[in-house]
């Protein structure tokens, strides 16, 4: 099955696959410590014992990566998650039952969809991630779970709304008349004739939300809501930002990263649809 | 013998934006246990709205149904959704008009023809296993358990339409609705496709209710012929008798517009001239009226009825052929 990928393909995959590796054994590998002070400051690439160099405060950069990439694919991976299968079960539910249940749940996604997702996402961690004593912020813990929560509000209703549309197409064709003329239960049909169609539109979109969101994480660490200190691809761009007059390693390295895990995970979310798509010829 | 079902005074209408569509307008017909009826019209007269709505497959809410349609003396009209859910597939069953749209194209065949006896019948996954290759021998097709595993796409559409029986008659229906099961495809493999319905009809001891707009297609393969128009049976007799006694001018115009081999070449197919009336108009007088050659002035203002003319000859004509008044 792989073999008959695209190059691009094939690298995409390769990319998200070392991702993943570095999310899961992050630690386990022979890195720098990622909070460890060095001499050399906004070291250059290739630099002897700095493979991606260092940014001003002296911490090595690929040990960073490394470690950032968890909590950027962890929170990228569980808001999808939710997302997509809440999305899915709504959108599913808006097509396959028409009527009132598609007009209110189809408001509601739009509404969902006019609120700008920084301004939600800010509004929710404002409200949700503080702690009870003002003095002490709230747990990291608890940011990432309010993090994540606001990013599956952000999904839901993207996803939801390429389901219905799926859903309502597949719902009036002949098949699904077929089987209910034959006495399935509409659970069953929605099971066994809605899912495995509307499954690769799902697929495609949640891969392309997999790069939005870990845009957005960026961009809520850069407004100082994010995952702090540096433990994500976002949370060190925004410790970067003020140095890139002297270090613009720092900015580039963690950009480039962020960058090509976004467009492997489109590129993978593609491929995965046409795989699994036997409606598309493979003579 | 007593009737299998009993359609009485059946009536379709559909709520549309241009007003009340008249789709199908009190039609009556009985079908006994074994019994195959043929249902001909041209597009637009109201076969295929008849026979799901016999089923009562019409679920659009615009729909609205009246009349009676009893099944085993049951009222189907009345069942709830879940009651008339436990009739489809065991006691009736349809084969839909295109093979390519009404099977699950992401879903491999097995799965598809196994999918009723395993939640219909309730067998278990190896015996539903067994009856799906058992139910592809029935429908002819070789190498069955090669046939189980692929997906429509793999399949030409003489097979699919194949495999949309075998699904059909997976569950053992009494009656069989097929709607135009041969319209999309070849005329070399429609023979075979209606010869496969009538032996299997006659083995399993089904009753086939076949729509088509091809008088010819029904000729060999039924017992009863009804003519339908504009939403109304205007003609229904023995398939012998109907042949040998045309009755109703547009059942007579049909049969002319069939092109034969001995026609002599060069000369112009006879055609039925014009369209049928707006669906959504009332209908003052004979719907054919305004397309038939005998019309007269009574024909354009007065509504014919039903009439029987012996031998089981119904026809809807103030002035049947062949008969002098």
């Amino acid at each position: 099955m792989f073999k008959k990928l695209s190059l691009f393909s094939k690298l995409s995959v390769l990319w998200v696959g070392l991702m993943f590796f570095f999310a899961i054994a992050g630690r386990l590998l022979p890195i720098a410590d990622p909070t460890e002070f060095f001499e050399v400051q906004g070291a250059g690439l290739f630099s002897p014992g700095h493979i991606l160099g260092t940014d001003m405060n002296g911490y090595d950069l690929f040990a960073n990566i490394v470690v950032g990439s968890r909590y950027s694919l962890l929170i990228a991976i569980f808001s999808v998650g939710f997302g997509s299968l809440i999305g899915g079960i709504l959108g599913i539910a808006a097509g396959y039952l028409r009527g009132k249940t598609d007009y209110v749940l189809s408001v509601l996604f739009n509404i969902f969809l006019s609120i700008p997702n920084l301004i939600l996402s800010l509004v929710l961690i404002a409200v949700l991630a503080t702690s009870s004593d003002p003095n002490e912020p709230a747990s990291e813990t608890r940011r990432i779970i309010v993090i994540i929560i606001s990013l599956t509000i952000v999904i839901i209703p993207i996803l939801g709304r390429i389901t219905r549309g799926a859903t309502l197409a597949w719902t009036s064709s002949e098949f699904v008349v077929a089987a209910k003329s034959m006495g399935m239960k509409d659970m069953m049909i929605i099971r066994r004739h809605i899912v495995p169609n509307v499954l690769p539109s799902i697929y495609a979109v949640a891969f392309l939300a997999v790069g939005i969101v870990i845009v957005v994480e960026g961009s809520l660490s850069l407004l100082g809501i994010g995952v702090g200190n540096g433990t994500s691809w976002g949370s060190m761009l925004a410790r970067a930002q003020g140095d890139l007059e002297y270090a613009p390693i720092a900015l580039f390295v963690p950009l480039t990263f962020l960058g090509l895990t976004v467009i492997a995970c489109n590129q993978v979310g593609d491929a995965l649809r046409q795989r699994l798509d036997s409606r598309e010829s493979k003579l | 013998m007593s009737e299998l079902l009993k359609v009485n005074n059946l009536d379709v209408r559909f709520d549309t934006a241009r007003g009340v569509l008249h789709a199908v307008k009190g039609v009556s017909f009985d079908l006994k246990p074994g019994e195959s009826l043929g249902i001909v019209g041209e597009s637009g007269s109201g076969k295929t709205v008849l026979s799901r709505a016999t089923m009562g497959l019409l679920t659009m809410s615009t729909a609205k149904k009246s009349g009676s349609v009893k099944l085993n003396d049951v009222e189907l009209t009345d069942l709830s959704r879940s009651d008339l859910r436990s009739k489809w597939g065991t006691e009736m069953a349809i084969v839909f008009q295109d093979p390519m749209t009404a099977l699950n194209p992401v879903r491999r065949i097995g799965d598809q023809i196994a999918e009723g006896p395993r939640i219909r019948l309730g067998m278990s996954k190896k015996d539903a296993k067994q009856r799906a290759i058992e139910l592809l021998k029935m429908v002819q097709i070789a190498e069955p358990e090669k046939v189980l595993k692929k997906f429509p796409l793999q399949l030409s559409g003489g097979m699919r339409q194949r495999v949309m029986i075998a699904i059909a008659i997976a569950c053992n229906p009494e009656i069989l609705f097929a709607d135009e099961p041969t319209t999309a495809l070849d005329v070399t493999v429609q023979a075979q496709i209606l010869g496969l319905i009538s032996s299997l009809r006659k083995q399993l001891n089904m009753s086939l209710v076949l729509v088509t707009h091809d008088l010819g297609v029904v000729a060999g393969h039924t017992d009863k012929i009804a003519v339908m128009y504009a939403g109304e049976i205007v003609e229904m007799a023995p398939t012998k008798e109907l042949f040998s006694n045309v009755r109703m001018p547009y059942t007579e115009a049909l049969l002319n517009s069939i092109p034969r081999i001995t026609n002599q070449s060069g000369i112009r197919l006879p055609v039925i001239e014009g369209r049928l009336p707006d669906p959504t108009l009332p209908q003052n007088g004979c719907g054919f009226s305004a397309r038939c050659k005998y019309a007269t002035e009574k024909c354009h203002t007065e509504r014919p009825q039903l009439v029987d003319g012996g031998n089981g000859h119904m026809y809807r004509c103030f002035f049947p052929l062949g008969v002098n008044k």
